[in-house]
């Protein structure tokens, strides 16, 4: 007698396969791809209680979780938890948001992401500063958070509440994608108030570095296994002869990558990073596990692209380099201000080339322009939108060769 | 009042006495009795390393409280009961109270809602270092409210009937602060059967409680904690009616104390879902049973006094005891994956259960040592959670009151 296979088991065995296929990480972060590569504006439905829409409202100072589904093309990842975030950004009328996918169930994920923040973009007219930003840094082979524009909906009757930036947040879902790992310590950078620091030494005590870095891994562990190592690698910084920055840093900080970031953050004119005007922000710091080694990774870089003032598109070169102990060694340190120049030049052949960033921000532009407009809560009237686009355009556009004037006008 | 206090001042202050009698009093005539009240606690604690919470401190001083107490123009009796350790909220008894009836008394301010025989218990009078997690996190605790109380039938009945401001102060820690639950009624009945006889079971009592009060929308279910003190369950979206009942039983025949206490939680949480959908109901469950053993054979009390006081010619009194007890919470409905979030349909069931294990040594009616090993064992859905099945922690207790 012939064996037959008969067409259930077939069946079961075709499901049980797509089951599988369907929840391998691959395929989860094939999805999740096509969320923030930014090819098309998604939509995002948070279902939440309509007392928690309006407490996250009221409430907006604080940093309370409510339970909330997410829904995404018809997928529905339950158990999420949602609050408010920003700092200076932070407002009652369209707020950013986290998503915390693994704050109620442990290990869980939203197409493989821990976290996905949600930015208002509430001080960007154009809202694309950030994404564009990071495009760059991520160009320039530094890891840095993907971006994407969604068309966020809220609660039961699903009510659109306008634009929003989806950004992938740095936890332990991010440190597996980009560096294979996530057992190292992260850390969040907190700037405080009138505290413009670059990293100088601020002595001995380990209690200084608690509020200004939140552990985001090993959050329980003692604050000596905690700062140790971080204020090991301040010292180190501040204690390095700036002629030779890499082998006393050698095992701390890649000063190339650093260098990297300073360049990408000038060309762009990013005023709150790593040289900033109120000290370096906006960064977190990643320790790789067994290892003294750290790596400083990008965020939140809304501010870029601004009117620099003086008839200047960006800042010069040299702009803020005496605020950052590091910074200020590569700058006065020949061979690393070449290398840094050199960086400059590089981003500006980079978007000039063939016109790459140019086109991201007029695809931005289209991709967003109805839903900004139908934007009930948008911060700002649909003429200020235009006016920062015309502004960004030309920024990218006139960049580059204000970038090699300055490099010029240094090496001649 | 103020009236009749000044009224009776004048002759009173000339006949103040001042006595110690195991606590400074102080008499000024008719008009006012008070007795100084001191009370503290500093423990020493062993809880085992649990990931993602933060360590404990291994020396807690758990309670210094100073009160007053006594009467006032015969008729009315007070209590003030501060704790030195809440700058915060530092009040927990104020009240006055009166009986216009012999077997009617009437008591109004703050005080603990009746509602649970472990909870109602003295914190210098626990069997065991910490009160059993049900009625730690399942009674009501202390509220602003009017109780009615008495005993009848030739004390064989005891009754106690109130209501409240609110739900109580250990639902939540800022509850005394922020109050979320609404009026709450508050019931106790407790029958001694033999209490007229002279014979062993004159001391069995057995009784049953109720609570029932208005739960506004919010996270405001009930808290679980282990006994390190660390979330179990946490609050739930609840919104309608908070209704408990309680059972208990306790028996002290000579030296031998048993006592045992059942407490069951149900909040309403209507229009909770994430699409504001009504919710099952949201369910917490406590039970323990209690044996001790004074050793040294003086009769079990709430507070055991040594007959031969250690350091004056005896050695003090020396209580072993044992509990059992379990913590629970759940909701029912179908298993749909969504017990963890505080707006979930359905909560996974999960339970502490913990043995305990414990030598109280009473120096004298001032001083007593309490050590205690506690094991816990903790279960989700049924399963006993990895890492959570054989968790041990030692305690140990000076305490010292008047």
């Amino acid at each position: 007698m012939r064996n037959r296979t008969s067409p259930p088991l077939v069946a079961t065995v075709l499901l049980v396969a797509l089951w599988l296929v369907a929840g391998h990480p691959l395929v989860a972060q094939s999805q999740v791809d096509s969320l923030l590569d930014g090819s098309s504006l998604e939509d995002l439905w948070v279902h939440l209680n309509a007392r928690d829409w309006e407490d996250l409202h009221t409430h907006y100072q604080d940093n309370t979780y409510y339970p909330a589904d997410v829904e995404w093309r018809g997928t529905r990842v339950r158990n999420a938890a949602i609050r408010v975030r920003g700092n200076a950004s932070r407002n009652d009328h369209k707020p950013s948001f986290r998503l915390d996918f693994n704050r109620y169930v442990t290990g869980q994920t939203f197409f493989g992401l821990d976290a996905l923040s949600l930015d208002s973009s509430w001080l960007d007219p154009s809202m694309i500063t950030n994404r564009l930003s990071m495009l760059l840094f991520r160009q320039m082979g530094i890891a840095a958070p993907r971006v994407a524009h969604v068309r966020l909906f809220a609660g039961a009757s699903r009510e659109y509440v306008g634009v929003y930036a989806a950004t992938e947040e740095v936890t332990p879902s991010f440190l597996r994608s980009r560096f294979g790992e996530d057992t190292g310590y992260l850390y969040e950078f907190n700037h405080l108030e009138n505290d413009n620091w670059g990293f100088q030494d601020p002595g001995p005590r380990l209690g200084w570095y608690v509020p200004r870095f939140s552990p985001k891994t090993h959050e329980f562990e003692s604050v000596a296994n905690l700062y140790m190592p971080i204020r090991d690698l301040v010292q180190r910084i501040n204690d390095a002869p700036q002629s030779d920055l890499e082998s006393h840093l050698n095992g701390y900080l890649d000063v190339n990558a650093f260098i990297t970031q300073l360049a990408i953050q000038n060309f762009v004119a990013q005023t709150d990073g790593l040289v900033g005007a109120v000290g370096t922000n906006n960064f977190y710091l990643y320790r790789f596990a067994g290892k003294t080694l750290s790596v400083v990774i990008p965020w939140d870089q809304g501010n870029a692209f601004g009117s620099f003032g003086n008839g200047l598109f960006g800042p010069p070169p040299w702009w803020n380099v005496e605020t950052n102990v590091l910074a200020l060694k590569i700058w006065n340190e020949p061979k690393y201000r070449a290398r840094y120049l050199a960086a400059l030049l590089q981003i500006a052949d980079l978007v000039s080339a063939d016109g790459w960033l140019l086109a991201e921000a007029q695809r931005d532009y289209q991709q967003i322009r109805d839903a900004v407009y139908a934007d009930a809560f948008a911060p700002y009237p649909p003429s200020q939108f235009e006016q920062a686009h015309v502004s960004i355009q030309q920024y990218i556009r006139m960049r580059p060769d204000e970038v090699r004037q300055f490099v010029a006008s240094l090496t001649q | 009042m103020a009236v009749m206090l000044w009224a009776g001042a004048a002759p009173a202050l000339a006949q103040v006495k001042l006595t110690f009698d195991k606590r400074p009093s102080i008499q000024v005539g008719n008009l006012l009795t008070a007795g100084i009240r001191f009370k503290s606690q500093l423990d020493f604690t062993e809880f085992p390393d649990e990931p993602d919470t933060p360590s404990k401190a291994l020396v807690d001083l758990h309670r210094t409280r100073l009160g007053v107490e006594g009467r006032l123009m015969k008729a009315f009796e007070y209590q003030l009961e501060g704790e030195l350790g809440d700058s915060a909220q530092p009040w927990r008894d104020i009240y006055i109270q009166t009986r216009p009836f012999r077997d009617l008394q009437v008591r109004a301010g703050q005080f603990k809602i009746p509602f649970s025989l472990d909870q109602l218990t003295s914190g210098m009078d626990l069997d065991f270092n910490y009160r059993s997690l049900a009625a730690a996190f399942l009674a009501p605790g202390r509220d602003v409210g009017v109780v009615v109380f008495g005993r009848v039938m030739s004390e064989t009945v005891r009754f106690q009937a109130g209501v409240f401001k609110h739900g109580g102060d250990n639902v939540r820690e800022s509850e005394r602060t922020d109050a979320q639950a609404d009026r709450t009624y508050a019931g106790r009945l407790v029958v001694r059967p033999w209490f007229a006889f002279d014979n062993l079971f004159r001391t069995f009592s057995a009784g049953a409680a109720f609570t029932s009060g208005v739960l506004p929308a919010g996270p405001n279910g009930v808290r679980g904690k282990t006994i390190p003190g660390d979330a179990f369950f946490q609050h739930l979206f609840v919104n309608g009616h908070r209704q408990r009942i309680g059972g208990e039983f306790q028996w002290r025949p000579g030296p031998v104390g048993l006592q045992a206490e059942y407490i069951r939680v149900r909040d309403q949480r209507f229009g909770q879902g994430i699409d504001n959908q009504d919710l099952p109901n949201a369910y917490a469950r406590g039970w323990y049973v209690t044996g001790t053993w004074v050793l040294t054979g003086e009769l079990k009390r709430d507070s055991v006094e040594p007959a031969r006081p250690f350091l004056r010619g005896g050695v003090g009194a020396i209580e072993i005891g044992a509990r059992v007890e379990r913590l629970a919470a759940w909701s029912p409905g179908v298993n749909d994956g969504s017990f963890s979030s505080p707006r979930a349909p359905w909560v996974m069931p999960r339970a502490d259960d913990v043995w305990t294990g414990g030598v109280n040594w009473y120096w004298n009616y001032y001083v007593k040592l309490q050590a205690n090993v506690i094991r816990e064992q903790r279960r989700e859905d049924g399963r006993v959670i990895a890492g959570q099945g054989d968790l041990w922690s030692e305690t140990f207790r000076v305490q010292f009151g008047f």
